[in-house]
């Protein structure tokens, strides 16, 4: 495949290393030097110029690229250069870096012509949400914006009989969700009606953030939500962290340096307990308590300040530490310096992207149980087999459509809903059966 | 310093700041066309037989005076924002002496001292509704029903009036309304002012026009035998801007319980929100009336004091049964919405009845609506300030706005908000502690409790207190002194107390 690659950052760094050994990559770059960088590790094609500007575009050969991606750290530019090549070549599927939530937002109502949207800040909050989302899970990811979760949780002898013990067709199980697959021992079982938890299985449940928190209290009751997050920092990716986890019942409080920034997301967020102040005032800390939070954020914009606070935090006793960092480097400073997980934006960002390189269509994959099973995020074709049928007539082959999203917002599917053409849906699928999928849908 | 800059000769600083001629001009401009209003009272003068030249009297000095001082003044006026003070000040006390002359040039002897006069006037264009008239039937027909349009055309405001009629009136419109309107500005008005002024006079026009229709139904079905078409119109003239005029010495209390529960929903309408009530009767949007958290808790006041006032008066046997529950219901949404009639005479209610009423003159209706006093809406702010003040007490880093419904209200009308009740409630305590003073001084015999009515009822624009001055009394045994007093409370309740407050200051006049 050809791949056009517009920005030679961290971000088009990463996805150059994870693309250039299976596809023939052309990089474009203002910045010689970076080019240079590139030129000297991977073996591409590059091209000093503006990916924004038509005739750069065509010059470097845009109308042969089967895919563009647009990864610069301007958004203007990025959705620029996707609208031009949309212009010059209808065939290419376009792919843009945003740091704006509101762009993602624009283009879901499909007001933006540009085939696809990854927000640095949007991903970055799912990371963070799928490490504290549900207390009582293993894992916890999210899909579809957050509108869908897959929650995987070890069934002990404490969970309610509600689900546990009876045919899952009997079970008394939230609404918004269902079981996906039970897990025995080395036996993987898709969730039919009539099969039954027992203690010791471990399950994936697809559902609604709501639905997942449910689960939480069935599986392990008492464990209750997260109920006190603390976030340093409301700039855009505090603030998507802080209206991600709203958005799960979760309660977050947000502490920002800048006054009238802090004003700004008190007015945006009206649920969240903003404070002006600096995460470096140890009185603050005390007075507010913020020791007793289950969970602190770091994400100020400055990775020296995050480590100061961080460790600060640390000192006054917050238990659990996330630290969003933007240094290739960060990573490892901050685990040693005792911060429990780091999320690099540039890197998600760059993963996510990378993705769409394997098949555009999918837009988000979720490993399970080391790489056995597969949960894909794909958007039906029209000429898809399946559209059309019911879910109950639809034939078993090893997959599982958890949840469907159409027009932009989560449905859980009775067994009596038809699919429709352009619909995504969210499949549990055995890894070997993913071809199979992605060829039916 | 070099010579040539000295050379220079300086210009000379004018005077005043405020630009006095023009205000006068455009405040000659609002009194003109206001007082062909009495060309109303005159008409029935004439079908009753009264004299007639009273009004034409009238209108003829403050028309001439206006025009003649409309001339003498400078039209091309520069009206911003400090000019506009000047005119909703001026313009109030020039429309209390347009109301003031039928009752002097008429020479009854209940009203022929200028300073009666003039109480009765400000009292009706501020929609009070106290009186210094003793026996209400001695009067004629056509004075009367002055006084009763006096609080229709005040009710609303005279510069509302004048904006939505006068095409002349663009520059400075939006300050003159924003000091006349009652209740702070919460969103500033985003309409054209001249539309938003027509709106509110049409849905004012149609309700007055909707009660006449329904009292004069009543008078000609018999369901009430005390009303005449001549109450119907009164009454409804001093219903729907919480004025309280009655046409009756005992208020409506000889009327029939139907006209009472009737009068009891207009006032409510009343003391809502006009732009909220223009969305829920004229866009059809009913359920407007849920979403908005000054109308909920506006009900909920209401049906609250209600409760507190029915039980008492019960349990007190005052009243039981309908009356105890029409009563309560009537007296409240009265005295809330500051209109002021009353269905009973409440001077002889036990003390908690009777402070319960004397609080609700605090409360006042909706922001945007014809009624006096505080405003439920400031009510609902200073609470949120107060709840914030305290979190931040414990808390002084937290950040939080103060919402309405979905808005956030800035910190600039938050503080107008706190000053305004400051304000208010220190002019009650000196009005009080004044009024005590005086009537000490000139014999009249005032229980402190009286006098704190006294002073509320003025301010709040509401009409009746206690003691002589009840609801079936009048204020005619208050020294002069007093009288001058209580007509100053009413100007500054009605003008909401700032306009008057920033006249006050140096820096209003002179700019350094």
């Amino acid at each position: 495949m050809k791949i056009f690659v517009i920005g030679a950052g961290q971000v088009g760094a990463t996805i150059v290393e994870a693309l250039h050994d299976e596809h023939e990559l052309t990089v474009l770059d203002l910045d010689e030097e970076r080019l240079a960088a590139i030129v000297q590790r991977y073996d591409v094609h590059t091209f000093e110029g503006n990916g924004a500007s038509r005739s750069v575009l065509s010059q470097a050969g845009v109308k042969h690229a089967d895919l563009l991606i647009a990864c610069t750290s301007r958004d203007e530019a990025n959705i620029v250069a996707a609208m031009i090549t949309k212009a010059v070549s209808p065939r290419t599927t376009t792919v843009v870096r945003t740091s704006n939530p509101e762009y993602l937002e624009v283009w879901r109502e499909g007001q933006l012509d540009v085939d696809f949207i990854v927000s640095s800040e949007v991903e970055t909050a799912y990371a963070i949400s799928r490490t504290i989302g549900v207390p009582a899970a293993r894992q916890t990811d999210v899909f579809a914006e957050g509108q869908v979760q897959l929650v995987e949780f070890d069934v002990g002898p404490e969970a309610s009989g509600a689900a546990v013990g009876v045919p899952l067709r009997e079970a008394r199980i939230p609404p918004d969700s269902r079981v996906a697959a039970i897990i025995r021992g080395d036996q993987v079982i898709l969730a039919r009606g009539h099969e039954t938890i027992q203690v010791g299985d471990r399950i994936v449940v697809i559902g609604s953030p709501q639905a997942a928190q449910a689960w939480g209290e069935l599986i392990a009751p008492g464990t209750g939500k997260v109920r006190d997050v603390v976030i340093f920092g409301a700039g855009r990716a505090g603030a998507t962290v802080a209206r991600l986890l709203l958005e799960q019942g979760i309660g977050v409080r947000l502490i920002e340096a800048s006054r009238e920034r802090a004003l700004t997301i008190s007015h945006e967020l009206p649920g969240v307990r903003v404070y002006h102040a600096t995460g470096f005032d140890p009185d603050f800390l005390e007075r507010e308590r913020i020791a007793d939070a289950q969970v602190a954020i770091f994400a100020m914009r400055d990775d020296l300040k995050n480590h100061y606070a961080a460790s600060l935090a640390k000192v006054h006793g917050v238990a659990f530490t996330i630290a969003i960092v933007h240094e290739a480097a960060s990573g490892q400073v901050f685990e040693h310096a005792g911060v429990d997980v780091t999320v690099n934006p540039r890197q998600i960002t760059a993963e996510e992207i990378v993705r769409f390189a394997h098949d555009p269509r999918t837009q988000q994959v979720v490993m399970l149980e080391g790489d056995k099973f597969e949960v894909l995020d794909i958007t039906t074709k029209r000429d898809s087999e399946y559209v059309g049928l019911t879910f109950k007539e639809m034939p078993i082959r090893g997959a599982l459509i958890g949840a469907i999203v159409r027009d932009g917002h989560a449905v859980f599917p009775r067994s009596d809903e038809r699919l429709r053409p352009g619909d995504r849906v969210i499949v549990f699928t055995e890894s070997r059966r993913v071809p199979d999928v992605e060829r039916a849908l | 310093m070099t010579t040539a800059a000295r050379g220079r000769a300086l210009r000379r600083a004018p005077f005043l700041a405020v630009d006095l001629l023009g205000a006068l001009n455009l405040t000659a401009t609002l009194l003109k066309y206001l007082s062909l209003a009495v060309l109303v009272p005159a008409a029935v003068a004439l079908g009753y037989g009264e004299p007639v030249w009273p009004f034409l009297g009238a209108a003829a000095i403050v028309g001439g005076g206006s025009f003649a001082l409309q001339r003498a003044t400078r039209a091309d006026h520069r009206l911003g924002t400090r000019e506009a003070f000047l005119v909703v000040s001026c313009t109030w006390l020039g429309a209390a002496l347009l109301g003031a002359l039928p009752y002097l040039l008429s020479g009854d002897p209940q009203l022929d001292r200028p300073i009666d006069a003039y109480f009765e006037a400000m009292s009706g264009f501020t929609t009070t509704g106290a009186s210094v008239v003793t026996d209400l039937d001695a009067l004629p027909r056509s004075l009367l029903l002055w006084r009763q349009l006096t609080q229709w055309l005040g009710g609303i405001g005279i510069i509302v009036l004048a904006l939505a009629v006068l095409p002349r009136l663009r520059v400075g419109g939006r300050q003159l309304l924003e000091h006349e309107m009652p209740g702070p500005e919460i969103e500033s008005l985003r309409t054209r002012i001249r539309d938003t002024a027509r709106r509110v006079w049409f849905l004012y026009l149609a309700l007055t026009a909707a009660l006449i229709v329904i009292l004069l139904a009543f008078d000609v079905t018999n369901v009430d035998e005390r009303m005449t078409g001549f109450d119907a119109f009164g009454t409804a003239l001093a219903t729907m801007p919480t004025g309280g005029f009655g046409t009756d010495g005992r208020s409506l209390q000889p009327f029939a319980p139907a006209t009472q529960w009737v009068i009891a929903l207009f006032m409510l309408l009343a003391g809502a929100n006009f732009a909220l009530l223009y969305r829920v009767f004229v866009r059809r949007q009913p359920l407007e009336l849920g979403r908005d958290s000054e109308f909920r808790l506006y009900i909920a006041l209401i049906t609250l004091a209600s409760i507190v006032l029915g039980v008492e008066i019960w349990l007190e046997d005052i009243a039981a049964g309908e009356a105890a529950v029409r009563n309560a219901v009537f007296q409240t949404v009265s005295m809330m919405t500051t209109t002021g009639f009353a269905t009973t005479d409440f001077v002889s209610w036990p003390t908690l009845a009777a402070m319960t009423l004397v609080g609700l003159m605090f409360v006042g209706g909706s922001a945007g609506s014809t009624s006096g006093s505080v405003k439920v809406v400031r009510h609902l702010l200073m609470a949120k300030i107060l709840r914030r003040e305290i979190d931040q007490t414990l808390h002084p880093e937290v950040v939080a706005p103060v919402r309405l419904g979905r808005t956030i209200v800035d910190e600039r009308t938050l503080r107008a908000v706190s000053s305004f009740i400051v304000l208010y409630i220190g002019v009650f305590i000196l009005g009080t502690v004044l009024l005590a003073a005086e009537a000490e001084r000139s014999g009249v015999d005032l229980t402190l409790r009286e006098a704190i009515a006294a002073a509320a009822t003025t301010l709040g624009n509401v009409g009746p207190a206690f003691g002589f001055a009840g609801p079936f009394g009048s204020f005619e045994p208050f020294s002069d002194l007093s009288t001058v007093l209580l007509t100053g409370l009413m100007w500054i309740g009605r003008l909401e107390v700032l306009p008057i407050v920033v006249l006050l200051t140096r820096h209003y006049w002179r700019n350094a």
